[in-house]
């Protein structure tokens, strides 16, 4: 019986195939109907009936389907394809995407032991610096005649920079070692609650970090080419550990290596990945969402390392440089002996816009 | 105890899509969000077959793992639940599962994500069993009312399985065995052997 039905299947099937316009016509009445031979069962013997329809279709080039009827693909050679499905969405016709599990094993085994072990070693080793060395004084007196090292533009523009990247870090850092920190202290509901506020945080105030380094880019560039003197200096490490500074332009070796590096390079890296997670709406694939999140964490955990030694170069480490960026003005011993290049130019007159031998501030706040 | 699992029976299903229906019906789910999907392959070719899919409960399941809130956890049948209140819709379990089970009901502009929806194997949420609160978060609870899967209950063809691993199993190899084709369940190599696949890496939480 079961061959039977089969046999008239195929043939009525078959019939069709052999009438390209039937699908069109199948709304048409009657005619349709017509051009279908009488069933042939009635004539053909049941027991030839498995022989005839036996016949594979011819595969497209390159198909790895099965010749024969109906068996079930191998799920292996479909279930990473694109296929249909009725319900709408981005992938939802993909079975199985198993790059997540590679993002993950990524994420939480290297990206957040060995990035977190480099956040730990970074400053603890500018901590040891610091410690043997000390901050890095005048040798002269301060003059108390005063250049302007950064106008106000340029100040607006760093702190812009420097005070959204703290935010990003710290929310950012909560984020990825929250979990294993923060979480067995604070419990799961307000840990939970703190992540719900720092990611919000972290993505309103990343637009506005990659706005400010567009804008510090073009406000910087011109005086972060660099230049023979600077592979000097790089080579010498600045003279940091000798005590004999090496001469510089307005920035050194190590602040154009921080410019380029950091701010342009991983500066665009985290910018871009970090828009690419921001907007789920882009339609992205999930894959290069994942790929995003890790160029995002292995970027922004370099990042931070290069802005703690910037952070404490400007800071503590060098005597009179926060006050250069916080007011503007240096004094000319400072500018001597950190950026002599930079002093000279100033001195003849090379940089009209630098105003030198002021004696108070343009703010008068100090 | 029993470990609840999901087989779809590829040889059965007519991708009538009743299970995705029953599903969106009996929780109440968002706009947007759907537990389940059907997928078929090589459609309208030689060897059509349609899969039901939704969270598939992995053994080591990379949702839990990824969770930067640790909003996941794992009942003692094996079914994978989450916290509503402590999940903060950032969508790594999104990039982490292989079956894109994770949905996110749109909470704003620009594609803000809100707090993760997903298959819970009718098993409800950590509030109080069958209360409104539950349902209002993760739909019945239908284990606790000794009920299976409704998208199982429902499937017409009996394509789709849901209960107990081991019971389900018996069951598909009598089909396997009576109609001699069919054998390989899909997705379990996925979701039950998923160790191997990170383990080179040492991710463990």
């Amino acid at each position: 019986m079961t061959c039977y039905f089969g046999a008239l299947m195929f043939v009525t099937g078959a019939a069709l195939a052999q009438q390209p316009a039937a699908s069109a016509n199948a709304l048409a009445p009657a005619p349709a109907v017509t051009a279908i031979p009488p069933p042939p069962a009635a004539q053909a013997p049941i027991v030839s009936a498995p022989e005839a329809p036996r016949i594979a279709p011819t595969l497209p080039a390159g198909s790895t389907a099965n010749i024969g009827w109906n068996q079930p693909p191998k799920w292996s050679e479909v279930e990473q394809k694109p296929q249909y499905a009725s319900v709408p969405g981005r992938e939802m016709n993909v079975l199985v995407e198993p790059e997540g599990h590679w993002w993950r094993a990524v994420r939480n085994g290297p990206v957040t032991f060995y990035g977190g072990l480099v956040l730990l070693i970074v400053p603890l080793l500018i901590l040891v610096f610091y410690a043997v060395k000390g901050s890095i004084k005048l040798h002269a007196a301060p003059t108390g005649r005063l250049i302007e090292r950064f106008n106000s533009a340029e100040r607006m523009s760093h702190w812009t920079m420097a005070i959204s990247f703290v935010i990003l870090a710290v929310t950012g850092v909560t984020t990825l070692f929250g979990k294993h920190v923060l979480l067995p202290v604070l419990g799961p509901s307000a840990y939970s609650w703190i992540l719900a506020v720092s990611v919000p945080i972290h993505n309103f105030v990343g637009p506005l970090f990659a706005f400010s380094i567009i804008v510090a880019f073009f406000i910087f560039v011109k005086d972060n080419f660099m230049s023979g003197a600077d592979f000097v200096w790089l080579s010498k490490f600045g003279g940091m550990l000798s005590d004999k500074e090496v001469p510089s332009g307005r920035f050194n070796g190590g602040e154009k290596v921080w410019f380029w590096l950091g701010v342009v390079l991983l500066g665009t890296l985290v910018t871009v990945s970090g828009l690419i997670m921001l907007f789920p709406n882009w339609n992205t694939a999930r894959e290069l969402m994942a790929q995003a999140n890790l160029t995002h964490a292995i970027g922004a955990i370099l990042f931070a390392s290069m802005a703690f030694a910037h952070i404490y170069l400007g800071t503590i480490g060098t005597e009179g440089a926060y006050k250069g960026m916080r007011e503007g003005y240096v004094d000319e011993t400072w500018a001597k002996e950190h950026h002599a290049l930079w002093y000279d130019d100033v001195k003849s007159g090379k940089r009209p816009g630098m105003i030198s031998g002021v004696t108070q501030p343009a703010n008068g706040d100090d | 105890m029993a470990r609840m699992k999901f087989i779809c029976d590829a040889e059965r299903c007519i991708e009538c899509n009743g299970c995705v229906t029953a599903c969106k019906n009996e929780h109440e789910v968002p706009w947007g969000v759907n537990r389940r999907r059907l997928v078929t392959v090589n459609d309208g070719k030689p060897g059509e077959r349609s899969i039901s899919v939704a969270c598939m409960h992995c053994t080591d399941a990379p949702c839990m793992a990824v969770c930067p809130v640790d909003c996941f956890y794992k009942t003692e049948e094996g079914v994978v639940l989450h916290d509503k209140d402590l999940c903060i819709g950032c969508g790594y379990c999104f990039y982490a599962c292989p079956f894109g089970a994770p949905q996110f009901p749109q909470a704003g502009a620009f594609g803000l994500r809100g707090k993760m929806d997903k298959c819970t194997f009718c098993a409800g949420g950590p509030e109080e069993n069958n209360t409104e609160a539950e349902f209002k978060k993760y739909g019945r609870n239908r284990l606790a009312e000794g009920k299976l899967p409704v998208c199982a209950e429902m499937c017409s063809t009996k394509a789709l399985l849901a209960g107990d691993g081991e019971v389900i199993t018996s069951i598909y190899r009598q089909r396997v065995q009576r109609r001699g084709k069919g054998e390989e369940v899909w997705g379990w190599a996925m979701a039950y052997k998923t160790a191997a696949k990170t383990a080179p890496l040492g991710a463990k939480t």
